[in-house]
C-alpha cells in the first residue's frame, strides 16, 4: 500500500496502537501511519506532540482522533492552526481508517477528509434481530 | 442548583469533563475561569465549541469572580473549571466563596513531583494547596466520577504541617 496524504492517529490510552493493529489484520501491513496516546500528557505536551509530526508534512496531512471535544481533537485543533491543509477528524473507527488506507494516495487533503466524515457517518448501521 | 463541579485540570474542557461528569451531572453551563484562554480569540472558539449542546463561557478569573454569584443563582447547573492551583486560590481571593474543588489533573512537567498518575505538583502548586486548605476549601483527588476520591490533605499531610 503506497503512502499518499500521510496520518496521525491521536487517541486515549492504547487506542490508535490497537486500531491501527486491527486495521492490519484486514490489509496487511501498513506504512506511513503514525500514532500518539494522550496518556499522562498536559495539553500543552500533547500539542508538542502532535505539533512535531504534523510540523513535517509540507503539503499537509490528516490528524485523525476519536471523539469531538476531547483533549486530542482540542489539541490536535491547535496544532493544526494556521496549517490550512492539516484537517482534524474526529470520531474515527475501523471502517474509517480502512477507507482511509484504501484512499490515501487518490485524493487530495480536504477531499479525503470529506470522504472519511462520510463513511465513518455511513458505517454505524443496525442489524436488526429477525423473529423466528 | 448553579455550581455542581468546581473542578482543576490543565485540559480545561476534555473528555472526561463532557463525557464522565456531563453525562453524571447533566451540566447547563461550564465556565473556564482562565486569563490565558480568554484573552486568546483562538482558545475561546475552540473550548466554546468543544461541548456541544453545552453552554461554554469562557472568561478571566476577575470576571469569573464577578460572575460566581449569579451563577449561583441561576437554574441549571454549572461546572466552573480552572487550570491550576494557582488560579483556584486567584479566584478564592478574587471573592469566589469555592467551598471544595475536585482535583482532575494536573500533569507532569519538569520540576513536577508525582502525587498519583494523573496529579503532579511543584512548589508554587503546594503553596497554593496549602492557601487553599488553610481557607477551608476541601481539595479531593478524583479524575472520573467512577474513581474514587481522595482527600489531598491525606495524600500530602504535610500540606497540614504548619
Amino acid at each position: 500500500m503506497s503512502a499518499g496524504v500521510p496520518a496521525l492517529l491521536v487517541m486515549h490510552a492504547d487506542l490508535s496502537a490497537a486500531l491501527l493493529r486491527a486495521a492490519e489484520q484486514v490489509t496487511g501491513p501498513i506504512e506511513g501511519v503514525e500514532t500518539i496516546s494522550n496518556t499522562g500528557l498536559s495539553r500543552a505536551d500533547l500539542e508538542k506532540e502532535i505539533s512535531k509530526h504534523v510540523e513535517r508534512w509540507p503539503q499537509g496531512g490528516l490528524v485523525l482522533t476519536d471523539f469531538w471535544g476531547g483533549s486530542c481533537h482540542l489539541c490536535g485543533a491547535s496544532a493544526a492552526r494556521g496549517r490550512g491543509e492539516v484537517v482534524v477528524v474526529t470520531g474515527l473507527n475501523l471502517p474509517t481508517l480502512i477507507d482511509y488506507l484504501h484512499n490515501r494516495d487518490r485524493y487530495p487533503v480536504l477531499e479525503l477528509a470529506e470522504r472519511l466524515q462520510k463513511k465513518g457517518q455511513e458505517s454505524i448501521r443496525l442489524q436488526r434481530g429477525v423473529a423466528a | 442548583m448553579s455550581w455542581i463541579l468546581h473542578r482543576v485540570d490543565d485540559r480545561l474542557i476534555h473528555g472526561q469533563v463532557v463525557i464522565a461528569y456531563g453525562a453524571r451531572l447533566q451540566p447547563r453551563r461550564i465556565w473556564v475561569a482562565d486569563d490565558a484562554a480568554a484573552s486568546s480569540p483562538w482558545e475561546r472558539s475552540l473550548l466554546l465549541s468543544a461541548a456541544p449542546g453545552v453552554e461554554v463561557h469562557v472568561v478571566t478569573l476577575a470576571e469569573a469572580a464577578a460572575a460566581y454569584a449569579a451563577e449561583a443563582a441561576a437554574p441549571g447547573g454549572a461546572f466552573l473549571l480552572v487550570r491550576d492551583l494557582s488560579a483556584a486560590l486567584a479566584l478564592v481571593e478574587a471573592g469566589a466563596p469555592l467551598e471544595a474543588l475536585n482535583l482532575g489533573g494536573l500533569h507532569y512537567a519538569p520540576g513536577k513531583t508525582k502525587v498519583n498518575e494523573y496529579i503532579y505538583l511543584d512548589e508554587r502548586d503546594r503553596a497554593a494547596a496549602r492557601a487553599l486548605l488553610e481557607r477551608g476549601v476541601v481539595l479531593d483527588v478524583q479524575d472520573v466520577p467512577a474513581s474514587r476520591a481522595q482527600s489531598l490533605r491525606a495524600l500530602i499531610p504535610e500540606l497540614s504541617a504548619t
